[in-house]
């Protein structure tokens, strides 16, 4: 019995699935850093949320036709992700309307695939899988598609790393440079999407944004340099995704029927807790007559 | 006393189209369902003239239409009143309780199951209108109760017939509802409680034939002694060995057979009810299997997912046989008492020759 048995269940780092969830929880806070920093400097959360719901169609689809939810997550975010782009999210006017209704559109169409997927296969738990995420049953071949999904979406961070941040901080400074805005904002939310679909894997289609918003905007409150902002953001969510897998592996112990709680329970729980504590920890540094001028995302989001 | 095929057997649990025609000896066919006109039409064209930026909702508007349109709602669905000529009409929730019925009623009961896809997941079944309508006109429902068949209560209490008589195989067996294990029919004690039930049931509706009916319940309780014999010529050789299930379905019989099940209850539950299992639960199981220290798994063919996959996959790999087990009677081919000994035959098999089962 060591010391940090009274903290942790024994047998914590010695499971091959929380082994598994860990490597899992780290690709995918690797990937909602940098990609959630963008997408709270562009203000496009509500993008990533209506990402995650169309999200939801692609991977109760895929589930449906016997494929890993993760390829329906994947194909359905990306598609989606082009035509919101082309469609033209920069129109403010009607904009949440269309994306509402169709959001409820693509969710119902969740439900009915799910229903599908409930009523004609042996499959079990297609909706807490798809909608809530089944971490500690991610497969090992499905490790290594997210390893390829994260990657893919680092890569094009990386290659867009410039003319990203400038067209996210001034549309117009962009465009003057000679920036393709609209390509680099279709090639970020196509990122998004990717980075939507390795989130839902852990936490589900539906609190998928949670770990890419949360930890990013908690980070954009505490720094204004866009790196430490990106480093702080994955920091952030690796340690409530560990940190959640950890608890739920304990909690495996609170109740005498031995049923742990969810992972995402835990996350999404962690991840309120750091912005609120991201928002007392500036409010006590620079007053409360201030806190208004001091939130760094908007510091340099470009109005359009 | 055939009871083999049950008479009309339809396929409730087949999403998205019409039931099958009737199977013959059945009802008259039903009309069709009337059209409804212009619903799908209007609704496109009111979209599409908005504007070209309104085409994708639009396409997604018409296609929910469709779906609608084929989805199995049926709430249409007429039906002549008196299809089988005078007889008993009688519903068996699942399919193994409907084939009770049918070899204990014979010929003067025509008798529908609810749920018999051997596809699909029962405890995620959800009922559909034309379900509804066969219990409002059935004289005799049998249902498993312990929440497995819970639409069952919802729709009796939702269509009150006072001469309907309900079993509840729960209630029979006296069974506390708190009870963690709802798959009741592979214990055997049960059927030919059930068969007596039913034969009591009947002659109540149909008093005349209740010599009938009492010679086939005991006919019925006479034809499970093979699968008895075999349970307990098991239990003899191999009381004790242990064993590892994905899920609770055959844990009575396995029980009777003398098994211990070593598979933590938390990981069936999870694995029944479809939630995120426990990593410790999870590695327990995997050790379980990779370190031979089970002689079979027990495999629920009709319950499901990525992690009972992985540990077929483990079981295959350390050389562990596999014997499926089934939440409804598999068909065609079976009837409960070949059901039964087939099941115990398999995992004889298993024990004995290290032989695998996955299909019926």
């Amino acid at each position: 019995m060591n010391w940090y048995h009274a903290l942790l269940a024994p047998g914590l780092f010695a499971n091959p699935s929380v082994q598994e969830a860990a490597v899992v929880g780290a690709l995918v806070a690797a990937v909602c850093g940098p990609v959630g920093m963008f997408t709270v400097m562009r203000s496009q959360s509500f993008a990533g949320h209506a990402l995650a719901d169309i999200a939801s169609t692609g991977g109760s689809g895929a589930l449906l036709l016997g494929l890993s939810p993760l390829l329906g997550f994947v194909v359905f975010g990306v598609t989606a992700s082009g035509t919101m782009e082309m469609v033209g999210t920069h129109r403010r006017q009607g904009r949440d309307l269309v994306t509402g209704i169709v959001l409820g559109a693509s969710l119902g169409l969740s439900a009915l695939f799910l229903y599908l997927t409930a009523t004609s296969q042996t499959t079990t738990g297609a909706a807490v899988t798809i909608l809530f995420g089944s971490i500690f049953a991610v497969t090992s071949s499905t490790v290594w598609f997210a390893v390829g999904v994260g990657g893919a979406a680092l890569v094009l961070l990386g290659l867009l790393y410039r003319p990203l941040l400038v067209s996210s901080v001034n549309p117009e400074l962009a465009a003057a440079q000679g920036i393709p805005v609209r390509l680099v904002g279709l090639a970020h939310m196509v990122a998004l999407a990717l980075a939507v679909a390795l989130s839902a894997l852990t936490i589900g289609a539906i609190l998928s944004t949670a770990l890419l918003i949360g930890p990013a905007a908690a980070a954009l409150y505490l720094t204004r340099s866009p790196g430490r902002a990106m480093v702080m953001a994955s920091g952030v969510s690796l340690v409530v995704t560990w940190i959640g897998v950890a608890l739920a592996y304990d909690s495996y112990d609170w109740l005498p029927s031995h049923q742990g709680w969810p992972v995402s329970f835990f996350v999404v729980l962690l991840v309120l807790a750091t912005y609120a504590l991201a928002r007392v920890a500036v409010w006590r540094r620079v007053g409360p007559r201030r806190r208004k001028a001091v939130p760094a995302g908007a510091g340099w989001r470009g109005e359009r | 006393m055939s009871g083999r095929s049950l008479p009309n057997r339809r396929s409730y649990a087949a999403p998205g189209g019409r039931p099958a025609s009737p199977a013959p000896g059945g009802r008259p066919d039903r009309p069709d369902r009337p059209t409804r006109p212009g619903l799908a039409s209007s609704g496109h064209c009111a979209l599409r003239a908005r504007s070209a930026r309104l085409a994708p909702l639009a396409t997604m508007a018409a296609l929910i239409v469709l779906v609608s349109w084929c989805g199995p709602a049926g709430a249409s669905l007429s039906r002549a009143s008196t299809g089988s000529a005078g007889k008993i009409e009688a519903v068996g929730a699942e399919n193994q309780y409907a084939d009770v019925i049918s070899q204990v009623g014979g010929r003067y009961v025509s008798v529908q199951s609810v749920i018999n896809n051997p596809n699909a997941d029962p405890h995620s079944f959800e009922a559909s209108t034309s379900v509804a309508e066969e219990v409002s006109r059935a004289q005799l429902v049998v249902q498993n109760g312990l929440g497995y068949d819970a639409f069952m209560g919802k729709i009796e209490a939702s269509s009150p017939n006072a001469k309907r008589q309900v079993l509840v195989v729960q209630d029979l067996l006296k069974v506390p509802s708190s009870a963690f294990n709802p798959h009741l029919w592979y214990d055997p004690g049960t059927m030919p409680k059930v068969a007596q039930a039913v034969a009591v049931a009947l002659a109540k509706l149909e008093p005349s034939r209740s010599a009938y009916f009492k010679a086939n319940a005991k006919r019925f309780d006479d034809s499970l002694k093979p699968w008895l014999s075999a349970i307990a010529r098991f239990k003899a050789h191999y009381r004790g060995i242990p064993v590892a299930v994905t899920e609770p379905v055959g844990d009575y019989l396995l029980q009777a057979m003398g098994v211990r099940v070593l598979t933590p209850k938390s990981l069936q539950l999870a694995v029944m009810n479809g939630t995120d299992p426990s990593p410790q639960d999870i590695s327990t199981q995997d050790h379980l299997i990779s370190s031979r220290q089970v002689r079979l798994v027990v495999y629920n063919a009709q319950v499901t997912n990525n992690l009972t996959g992985t540990f077929l996959a483990n079981a295959k790999k350390a050389g562990v046989p596999v014997v499926a087990v089934y939440e409804t009677m598999p068909t065609p081919g079976y009837d409960y008492q070949t059901w039964m000994v087939a099941e115990v035959r398999a995992i004889q098999k298993a024990v004995l020759n290290k032989v695998s089962t996955l299909r019926f």
